[in-house]
């Protein structure tokens, strides 16, 4: 029965599969093995912004400034870490000498240099997390505003701290953490698979994960039953920013560079790709699962869009009107949910 | 000869299996009453849904006039001449009364798309008086009473020239004043001519407006007949099916002398001034007055919701004035709130999710990352269920929304029971529950007396604070008027007392002879 | 536990998908070749003739091409070319997005040992093989203003100079500005110290920016425009500032730009501008796709080699023998001769 299926859970993986045999047939170039490998390669810093960015959306929030946390920490990461900095380039940068020299980084060469790195990366992620998260909870302001705000702010700073320059020259080690393999598995699989399974044992298990759905569900009544709901928020925002630190280390792995326009483009990809897995922009709803789907559904469009005489700027048309067609589909779906129950009656 | 102006014929409807409506036949006469009654989930709605168009029935007939009725949606029940006035009111709060009285047909300018202003408003104001509705037409609905709303559904109704009008729980959600409004207006439409179908719990109500009364209990006729016919008593017995001895059990213990909870001085400018009051385990302490009086919001200033200016709280002695609600619950405090679809319930969550959501903590395993002991807290859940009588699914998968409202209060009450409070503050907790179901929460509150619980009971209902508490706090404008113990309740003085400031004040509204109707006897 | 193990489930067969990689099909090698041309969004007329030119040539020698825009997103590139490589492409030609991610690029296509050319955009450093044409912007920038300053020498005055400066991300912008720099320091008496006006490469941004300059210098005789197609936005605002005149009025402002497009030859024919550093186009595509070609042809997998483009100045005195070499003059002629290439 075709609602069965509308309304499946895996209504969206159906639809990939589907999607993926149908190019296939067309294009038989989808299934070979390299660019199996491409697309997942092209899956895994997706999912890790998609899956921060879902514990917003299921608080009844948005975070619109997970991109620009990428840029800021990709540039910080950089500078600690870069083993050469071309003195034409920056020498006229207010942390020419200070943080960084022609030598490198502040720790370049050190054996330190990467994990601190990586851990600088996070913990500013998660500090404007916390910011962002702090001005929503508390000073109740518009989570839409208050992260367009931090988009603007912090890829200002970090086109200001590089002068717009890309800093290269970055550690092997680092780079391998996204472009490299443990073995068969690539590690950038490794870290993200890691990710989701800790945002399903918080989501599903955890009292956390209880108290998120409730407060995306009606924060008034979560407040009466004692969530404490500021917290509450403030852990989404901060987790969302610590998916942006690891999304960055990914992208600036794979790009090796520090780059202070680093997922300029990114944030229709991540929204987009939330809300055709499942993930409801009123809040209450989302699982991993979902966001999985959603990801994975958008890069075999894009990847197949990739291998279609399209003129170049069909492309943004296209993905803009699958972006479109899931949220309608999304409505339907609900709107089929609710005529399975019982009316209301009288009391 | 009586001319049958409904009438229902074998009708039959199922839900997914469930029997909803079993053989119901019964007829209502041309500009008569009737009083249609029966507990929750008994079959009301679903057979006003069908008359109203909202879905057929599965066997049998209904014949308006005579004549089959068969209704494919909702706009045709309202072309035949059917409205259908609900409890939850369907107006759009931040539109004029106009506006909503006219919604689904404007007075246009000739031909144009342009509403005909004046004419809105002309019309609109004749609508209005007919009702006895003394406001503006240009009114935003948002500033009108709940009792002023519902006039303006009924008023809309009549717009539409309904000759068959269903009234769905209407004194509900009105003050003790506004309570003959209604009455007056149903008294009006009879002398009309029009047929009116009357459903609510309040069942002295009932008798007074039908000619005929009409039971439904599990989907079945159980009788019908003239009113006079009727007692309090045997409606309640064919309701529920068995003799209800007394409306309120009987508690086996009385208060305790240790005071749990504290009030002092607390004020709030413009709410509350100087609230001074003890609650002593074991004992429930009653807190009326007529709405806007203070009552819900000392509530929510005692649970942390709202603050205070000044003024302390205090719990077995510990001065908690200013926490959180999650700090209150954690100090001992409970909360069930008057508005259960805003404040108490995730309606679209499940119950159990409901049930524990307060309690999480107790479920907590082991280390940081607090993995919830999933069948700890359904067995909890289920044994809950069990004890209040909730009527659902299974409590994993059933989704709040589609219970009936009565145990939607019941699983609002039962999530505080999981807790393990000292003290549960209950704001109107029986408010849209059925008798039957009335009588199970009556009994619970008793039993966690029993077991020492202190108890803050806020309603509107009279009766119902007579018959449970041991004390009863009268508030009227923000402060404490009086105080009666239970062996002194004398209902005359206690209405008084409530009514104390606006008599005062010399308020045209309130008076000696507003409060011969009202006292419920 | 339903929920849990569906995902285990998921991620199993996520993982299988990945190993095994489904059917690997080697696509018969046809005779034609495949080159993927990736480029950044055509913004500028000298882009959009590069475009026209690489993708018109290449199909006139039986090639396919697949083409991919990467919007000025970096990463988005990467993927491009990857994919690309995936379907074994015989050879690449790219305009990155700036010098370090074309790094990165090359450096993808020499693992896959797949020849790729860089157009114009030069990589930030040599470390990856590739074969790149670029011009010498500094010569051809510096000879233009050298042209400009002799110019502004018959007026016999202190000149005040002001130079638009490029996207400083953008190799070539630096250059540019070094090479005028170089022209400009070498005639120490004739110039008051320059002004610099960043543009960013956006054209709004130039209009603001050139604007403020103005105001607060409003004695500015001598503009040199990293690229030519912000000449609309200098006639913008020195129209109204009554500064802009031709040649020969005591007026006019000594200009000068580089690209050499059509608008540029046009004001050059009007009179406006002086004199124009051209990048030879045309010789620039030719050159990179030979050079491809022919690395494909030899089965040369990491080609290195620069090629690069002396270009030259077109001034108001060359101008009647050496217009024909000016891309943008040759463009304005087909099209105004009604010719469709």
């Amino acid at each position: 029965m075709p609602g069965g299926i509308v309304l499946s859970d895996h209504f969206v993986l159906v639809l990939t599969v589907v999607y993926f045999l149908l190019i296939w047939s067309i294009y038989p170039h989808m299934a070979a093995r390299r660019n199996i490998a491409n697309l997942f390669s092209n899956v895994w810093p997706l999912l890790a912004l998609v899956i921060g960015q879902m514990f917003v959306l299921i608080v009844g929030g948005i975070d619109l400034s997970q991109t620009s946390i990428m840029a800021v920490t990709s540039v910080l990461g950089a500078m600690i870490m870069a083993g050469r900095f071309d003195p034409a380039k920056f020498e006229h940068n207010p942390l020419w000498g200070v943080v960084f020299s022609e030598q490198g980084g502040l720790l370049a060469g050190s054996g330190w240099a990467v994990p601190v790195a990586i851990m600088l990366m996070l913990a500013v992620g998660v500090g404007i997390g916390f910011v962002t998260g702090l001005a929503v909870a508390k000073l109740k302001m518009p989570p839409f505003m208050v992260t367009l705000v931090a988009m603007s702010f912090f890829s200002g700073l970090a086109i200001y701290l590089t002068r717009s320059e890309n800093i290269m020259h970055l550690p092997e080690s680092f780079i391998a953490v996204g472009k490299g393999s443990i073995g068969p598995v690539p590690s950038a699989m490794l870290i993200v698979v890691t990710l989701a399974a800790l945002a399903f044992v918080i989501l599903n298990l955890s009292i956390l994960g209880r108290w998120l759905y409730a407060v995306g569900q009606n924060i008034r009544t979560a407040c009466v039953s004692g969530v404490p709901t500021g917290r509450v928020v403030i852990l989404a925002y901060v987790f969302s920013g610590f998916c942006a630190g690891l999304g960055s280390i990914l992208y600036s792995a794979r790009l090796e560079a520090g780059r202070p326009t680093l997922g300029r483009n990114l944030l229709l990809d991540v929204i987009g790709a939330a809300v055709i897995g499942g993930i409801s922009l009123y809040g209450g709803k989302g699982r991993v699962l979902a966001a999985v789907y959603g990801v994975l559904f958008f890069v075999v469009l894009d990847n197949s869009l990739n291998k279609m005489p399209l003129e170049f700027y069909s492309i943004d048309i296209i993905k803009g009107g699958i972006i479109l067609l899931a949220a309608l589909l999304d409505a339907l779906r609900t709107r089929i949910a609710s005529r399975q129950t019982v009316p209301e009656g009288i009391s | 000869m009586i001319e049958w102006e409904i009438e229902f014929d074998g009708i039959g409807k199922s839900f997914f299996g469930a029997r909803a409506l079993n053989e119901v036949t019964f007829s209502v006469g041309k500009g008569k009453t009737l009083g249609l009654i029966g507990e929750n989930g008994a079959g009301k709605s679903t057979l006003m849904n069908i008359l109203g168009g909202v879905f057929p029935p599965d066997e049998g007939t209904v014949r308006l006039f005579g004549k089959e009725y068969n209704p494919s949606c909702p706009a045709d029940a309202a072309r035949a001449g059917i409205a259908f006035i609900h409890q939850e009111l369907n107006l759009f709060t931040n539109l004029s009364v106009a506006d909503n009285l006219f919604i689904d047909g404007f007075p246009k300018i000739g031909s144009s798309p342009f509403i005909d202003k004046r004419r809105l408003h002309k019309l609109a104001a004749e609508l209005l008086s007919s009702v006895n509705l003394h406001v503006p037409a240009a009114t935003p609905v948002e500033m009108l009473t709940p009792g002023e709303r519902q006039l303006v559904e009924i008023a809309r109704a009549l717009s539409r020239d309904a000759q068959i009008i269903i009234f769905d729980e209407p004194t509900t959600s009105l003050t003790a004043v506004e309570t003959k409004h209604p009455f007056e207006i149903i008294e009006k439409l009879h002398a009309q001519g029009r047929t009116i179908i009357y459903i609510s719990h309040t069942l002295e109500d009932v008798l007074r407006v039908s000619d005929t009364i009409a039971v439904l209990r599990d989907g079945c006729l159980v009788s019908t007949g003239y009113s006079r016919r009727y007692s309090v008593e045997r409606m309640i017995s064919d309701m529920v099916g068995r003799r209800i001895e007394q409306m309120y059990p009987a508690r086996n213990a009385g208060p305790g002398t240790a005071s749990v909870l504290q009030v002092e001085g607390v004020t709030q400018p413009g709410i509350v001034r100087d609230i001074s009051f003890e609650l002593h385990e074991k004992e429930v302490l009653g807190v009326f007055g007529l709405m806007g009086s203070g009552r819900s919001e000392l509530a929510r200033i005692i649970f942390g919701l709202d603050s205070c200016q000044t003024g302390r709280i205090r719990i077995w002695g510990k001065d908690v004035t200013g926490s959180s609600p999650d700090a209150s619950i954690r100090n001992g405090l409970a909360f069930v709130t008057e508005n259960r679809r805003q404040e108490g319930l995730l309606m679209e969550a499940a119950v159990s999710e409901n049930l524990d959501l307060p309690s999480l903590r107790k479920f907590a395993g082991l280390g940081p990352a607090r993995i919830i002991d999933r069948r700890k807290s359904l067995e909890f859940a289920n044994r809950i269920a069990e004890t209040l009588k909730i009527k659902s699914g299974p409590v994993r998968i059933q989704k709040v929304k589609n219970l009936s409202g009565g145990n939607q209060q019941k699983v609002v009450i039962g999530k505080w029971l999981l807790t393990g409070s000292a003290v549960l503050i209950l704001d109107e907790p029986t408010r849209g529950i059925d008798v039957g179901a009335k009588y199970e929460v009556y009994g619970t509150i008793n039993k966690l007396a029993e077991e020492g619980t202190a108890i803050l009971y806020i309603s509107s209902e009279l009766e119902e604070l007579t018959g449970m508490c041991d004390r009863i706090l009268v508030m009227s404008n923000g402060e404490i008027r009086a105080e009666f113990e239970r062996r002194n309740f004398d209902k005359q003085k206690i209405l008084e007392a409530a009514f104390s400031c606006e008599v005062l004040a010399g308020g045209g509204r309130a008076g000696h002879s507003g409060l011969g109707d009202n006292s419920g006897n | 536990m339903g929920n849990a193990k569906r995902f285990i489930l998921a991620v199993l067969l996520v993982s299988v998908l990945f190993t095994n990689g489904g059917c690997s099909r080697k696509d018969t090698k046809s005779d034609q070749l495949t080159i993927c041309f990736a480029f950044q969004d055509l913004e500028t007329e000298y882009w959009v003739a590069a475009h026209k030119a690489i993708t018109e040539t290449l199909k006139a020698k039986n090639i396919r091409v697949l083409q991919r825009n990467a919007h000025q997103d970096a990463n988005r590139q990467l993927e491009q070319v990857r994919d690309a490589i995936a379907q074994d492409v015989d050879g690449i030609i790219m305009i990155p997005q700036d010098g370090q991610s074309a790094v990165t690029i090359i450096g993808e296509a020499n693992k896959a040992g797949i020849p790729i050319g860089v157009f114009n955009r030069p990589p930030a450093d040599r470390s990856n093989p590739a074969l790149v044409v670029v011009a010498d912007n500094t010569a051809i920038a510096e000879d233009a203003v050298a042209y400009m300053a002799k110019a502004a020498r018959r007026l016999n005055r202190k000149i005040t100079p002001l130079i638009l400066v490029g996207d400083l991300g953008d190799q070539n912008s630096i250059e540019r500005k070094n090479g005028f720099y170089n022209a400009v320091n070498a005639n120490p008496d004739l110039f008051k110290k320059p002004i610099e006006v960043p543009t960013k490469w956006d054209a709004v941004t130039t209009l603001a920016n050139l604007e403020a300059a103005l105001q607060v210098e409003p004695g500015v005789d001598f503009i040199f425009t990293s690229s030519d197609f912000l000449y609309p936005q200098i006639k913008a605002v020195l129209e109204p500032l009554g500064k802009w005149k031709p040649i020969g009025d005591a007026g006019h402002v000594i200009l000068g730009g580089l690209d050499g497009d059509s608008t540029a030859y046009k004001l050059m024919r009007e009179g406006y501008v002086d004199a124009t550093g051209v990048q030879d186009l045309f010789f620039e595509a030719d050159a990179i796709m030979k050079a491809l070609i022919e690395a494909i042809e030899k089965d040369r997998t990491k080609p290195d080699k620069w090629i690069q483009d002396p270009g030259f100045a077109l001034t108001q005195e060359n101008m009647a023998e050496r217009q024909m070499d000016m891309w943008g003059c040759r463009i304005l002629k087909e099209a105004e001769a009604g010719t469709t290439k």
